[in-house]
C-alpha cells in the first residue's frame, strides 16, 4: 500500500513537474498570453462565484443609502437608487462571460464553415462570398451593432445573434485565407481522389489543418465583443439598467460623475476594461504562440 | 491614364457596394420592431388616421416598391427628411459633416503623429523594454471603451482640476457661435478676427480631440511596429546591411519603405474611427453627423438613419479613393502596374 502510495505521488509530481514545466516555457516566450489568462481566470472566478461573494443584493435598493461614497460597509459606495455598486460590478462579469462567449461560438460556426467553402471551391462563390465580407469590412462595426439591435429589439439573445453575424467575417477571411495554402496540397488532393465527399474534406482534412489563425482571433474577438455589447448597454440600446451590466451602469454613472460621484461610473468602467484588456492580453499572446511567423519577429 | 482607370474601377466596384448597403438598412429600419408611424399618429389616433398617415409616408406600399422610389430620390438629391427635426436629411446631415470632420481630423493628425513614431521606434527596439512597455500601453488602448474614456477624461480635467470647459458643444454657451464659413468655430472664429470665440472652440475642442487620438493612436502603434519589422526583415534590408551601409542609412531605407503602407493603414483606420468619433461626440454633445445618427437610431428616425448610413458609406468610399490617389503619389512602382 505504501508502494502504492509513493508510485502514484511520484507519479504525480513528476505530471506536475511537466505541466509546471510548460508553464513556466509559455509564460517565458509570452508573458502578455500568461497574465491576460490570469485575468480572464480571475473574472471567471467572480463570475461562478458572485452570489457567494457579494455582500448585498445587486439589484435591491435601499432609499436611505442613495450616493453614498466608498465605505468599508459599501466598498465601492452606492448607486443612485442605493444599490451596492461593488455587488453589481461582481455580478456584472456575469454578463461579459454570457456575451462573449456564444458570440464568439456564433461566429465560429458562421464564418469557419463559409472560410473553408470560399477558399476550398473558389471560383464565382469564394467570389460572392468574400463581397459580402468586404461589404461589412467598409463599415464601422459599432454603427452596424447599433443599427440591428435597435431594428430588432433589445433582447439580450438579439444582442448576442447580431454581434456573433457581424463578426463572422473575421473567421472567414482568416480561415479562408489558409486553406488557400493547403487547397494544392497532395493530402488534399490525394483525398479527392480517393473519393471523399466535400463535406469530410472540409471538416476532417481542411478544418484540422486551417483552424489556428481562428482560433488565435477568438480571444481577441471576445474582448471586441465585451465592448461592443457594453456600448450598446451605455447608449441605452441592448440590456437595460437597472440591470447590473457594467455598460448599463456607466451609463447611469455618467450623469453622477461630473458631479463628483464618480464611484458609481468608475468601477463598472475598470471593470470593463480589465476585463477585456485580460482577453486582448491572452489573445495577442495566443497569436504570438500560435503564428511562428510573429513570434520571430525580425529575426 | 492609370489614375482615371483605378477611379473608374473604384467607382464600378462600389456602386453596387452602395446599393447592396442603402438596401441592407433600408430592409433592417423596416422589418424591425419600431413602427414610426404609430408614434407620429399618437396614442389617440384612430385606425383610419393611421392609415392616411402611413399612406402620406409612403409605408403602404409593397417594400420593395418604397425601395425603388427611395432609390430614385437619392440620385435626384433627396434622402428624406427627419421625423425628429422634421427638416430634410441631406440639409440636416452636411451642416453637421465639418464638425464631425474637424473632431476626426485633429484627432487621427494628433493620434499619428504620437503614434507613427512610437511604433517605429519599437519596430527598432524590437523585444527591448521600451517594446514592451509601448506594446502594453497600445493594449491598453485597444480596450479602454472610447465613451469612457470621455467620461474619465471630462471627469479629471472638468470636474477635479478644472482645467477644461463642460463638455458641452463645441463654444461655450456664453458666447455666440461665429457666422460659418467653413463649418469650423476655431477656424470661422480665426477668420472673424474673433480672438473669444477662437480661444473657447480650441479649449472645447482639446479633451474630445485628446480622446479620439488616443483611441486612433493604439492601432497606429501596433500597426506600424508591424509593417516596420516586416520592412526590416525584408531581402533588400538584409541586402543593404550586409553591403555595409551605416545604421542610418539602413533605417532611412526601412522609413521609406514603410512610410506607404502605414499611410494606407491610417487612411482604413479613419473609416473605422468614425463609430469611436460618433461616440466621443455623444459623450461631449457635439453637435456633429456622428450624434446625430446616433440619436437616429437610438430613436428610430427612419429616413435619418439611412441617410447617416449613406454618409458613412460614401465618406468611406472617397477615404479609400484618397489612399489609393496617395499611394500612387507616394509609390510610383504602384502607378507603373
Amino acid at each position: 500500500m505504501a508502494e502504492f502510495f509513493t508510485v502514484t505521488q511520484s507519479l504525480t509530481n513528476s505530471m506536475f513537474r511537466k505541466v509546471f514545466s510548460k508553464v513556466i516555457g509559455i509564460s517565458r516566450r509570452s508573458p502578455t498570453s500568461v497574465i491576460g489568462f490570469v485575468i480572464i481566470f480571475i473574472f471567471g472566478f467572480l463570475a461562478l462565484l458572485a452570489p457567494l461573494l457579494m455582500p448585498y443584493d445587486p439589484v435591491s435598493s435601499d432609499p436611505n443609502k442613495i450616493l453614498n461614497g466608498p465605505s468599508l460597509e459599501h466598498w465601492f459606495g452606492t448607486d443612485g437608487n442605493g444599490m451596492d455598486v461593488f455587488s453589481r460590478v461582481i455580478y456584472g462579469s456575469r454578463y461579459g462571460f454570457g456575451i462573449a462567449i456564444p458570440t464568439v461560438i456564433v461566429s465560429l460556426f458562421l464564418g469557419v464553415p463559409l472560410g473553408l467553402y470560399a477558399g476550398y471551391k473558389g471560383g464565382n462563390i469564394d467570389e460572392a462570398i468574400m463581397r459580402v465580407v468586404d461589404a461589412f469590412r467598409v463599415f464601422p462595426s459599432i454603427i452596424l451593432a447599433l443599427a440591428v439591435v435597435a431594428a430588432t429589439g433589445p433582447s439580450l439573445l438579439n444582442v448576442v445573434l447580431v454581434i456573433g453575424v457581424l463578426d463572422a467575417p473575421i473567421f472567414v477571411r482568416v480561415v479562408r485565407a489558409e486553406v488557400l495554402a493547403l487547397r494544392s496540397s497532395s493530402f488534399i488532393e490525394s483525398g479527392i481522389i480517393v473519393g471523399n465527399p466535400t463535406w469530410r474534406i472540409l471538416f476532417v482534412h481542411l478544418l484540422p489543418n486551417a483552424i489556428q489563425g481562428a482560433t488565435a482571433q477568438t480571444a481577441v474577438r471576445a474582448a471586441w465583443a465585451v465592448r461592443i455589447s457594453a456600448t450598446l448597454a451605455f447608449l441605452g440600446i441592448g440590456i437595460q439598467p437597472p440591470t447590473p451590466e457594467w455598460g448599463a451602469m456607466i451609463r447611469q454613472g455618467a450623469e453622477f460623475m461630473i458631479n463628483g460621484q464618480w464611484w458609481v461610473g468608475i468601477f463598472p468602467g475598470v471593470a470593463l476594461i480589465f476585463m477585456v484588456l485580460g482577453f486582448n492580453m491572452f489573445g495577442d499572446g495566443l497569436q504570438d504562440l500560435l503564428d511562428p511567423k510573429r513570434r520571430s519577429g525580425a529575426k | 491614364m492609370t489614375l482615371r482607370t483605378m477611379l473608374l474601377r473604384r467607382l464600378v466596384i462600389s456602386v453596387p457596394l452602395l446599393i447592396g448597403i442603402l438596401f441592407f438598412t433600408f430592409m433592417l429600419v423596416r422589418l424591425g420592431g419600431q413602427d414610426p408611424v404609430g408614434l407620429l399618429a399618437g396614442p389617440t389616433a384612430t385606425a383610419e388616421e393611421i392609415d392616411i398617415v402611413r399612406a402620406e409616408l409612403g409605408l403602404d406600399k409593397p417594400l420593395f416598391t418604397q425601395f425603388w422610389i427611395y432609390l430614385g430620390n437619392i440620385v435626384q438629391g433627396d434622402i428624406g427628411k427627419s421625423w425628429i427635426s422634421n427638416r430634410s436629411v441631406l440639409l440636416d446631415i452636411l451642416e453637421r459633416i465639418p464638425i464631425t470632420l474637424e473632431l476626426l481630423f485633429w484627432g487621427v493628425a494628433l493620434g499619428s503623429v504620437i503614434g507613427v513614431p512610437v511604433g517605429l521606434r519599437a519596430a527598432f527596439r524590437h523585444d527591448k523594454w521600451f517594446d514592451q512597455i509601448s506594446r502594453g500601453i497600445s493594449l491598453l488602448g485597444f480596450s479602454i471603451p472610447t465613451y469612457f474614456l470621455g467620461l474619465v477624461l471630462l471627469f479629471v480635467f472638468f470636474f477635479l482640476l478644472g482645467w477644461s470647459p463642460p463638455g458641452m458643444g463645441r463654444v461655450s454657451l456664453l458666447i455666440s457661435p461665429p457666422p460659418t464659413i467653413t463649418g469650423s468655430y476655431l477656424i470661422d472664429g480665426l477668420l472673424a478676427g474673433d480672438w473669444s470665440v477662437a480661444r473657447s472652440a480650441l479649449a472645447q475642442l482639446i479633451l474630445p480631440v485628446i480622446a479620439v487620438a488616443i483611441i486612433s493612436a493604439a492601432p497606429i502603434v501596433k500597426h506600424t511596429r508591424a509593417i516596420a519589422l516586416e520592412v526590416m526583415s525584408s531581402d533588400f534590408v538584409r541586402f543593404a546591411r550586409a553591403s555595409g551601409l551605416p545604421p542610418k542609412k539602413v533605417s532611412r531605407i526601412v522609413l521609406r519603405n514603410s512610410s506607404t503602407p502605414v499611410a494606407t493603414f491610417i487612411g482604413t483606420e479613419i473609416t473605422g474611427l468614425i463609430g469611436s468619433v460618433s461616440l466621443i461626440e455623444y459623450v461631449f454633445a457635439w453637435g456633429g453627423a456622428g450624434q446625430y445618427g446616433l440619436n437616429a437610431i437610438i430613436r428610430g428616425d427612419f429616413s435619418a438613419v439611412q441617410g447617416y448610413v449613406l454618409f458613412l458609406a460614401i465618406f468611406s468610399l472617397v477615404v479609400f479613393i484618397l489612399v489609393d490617389l496617395l499611394v500612387l503619389v507616394l509609390e510610383p512602382r504602384a502607378a507603373a502596374e
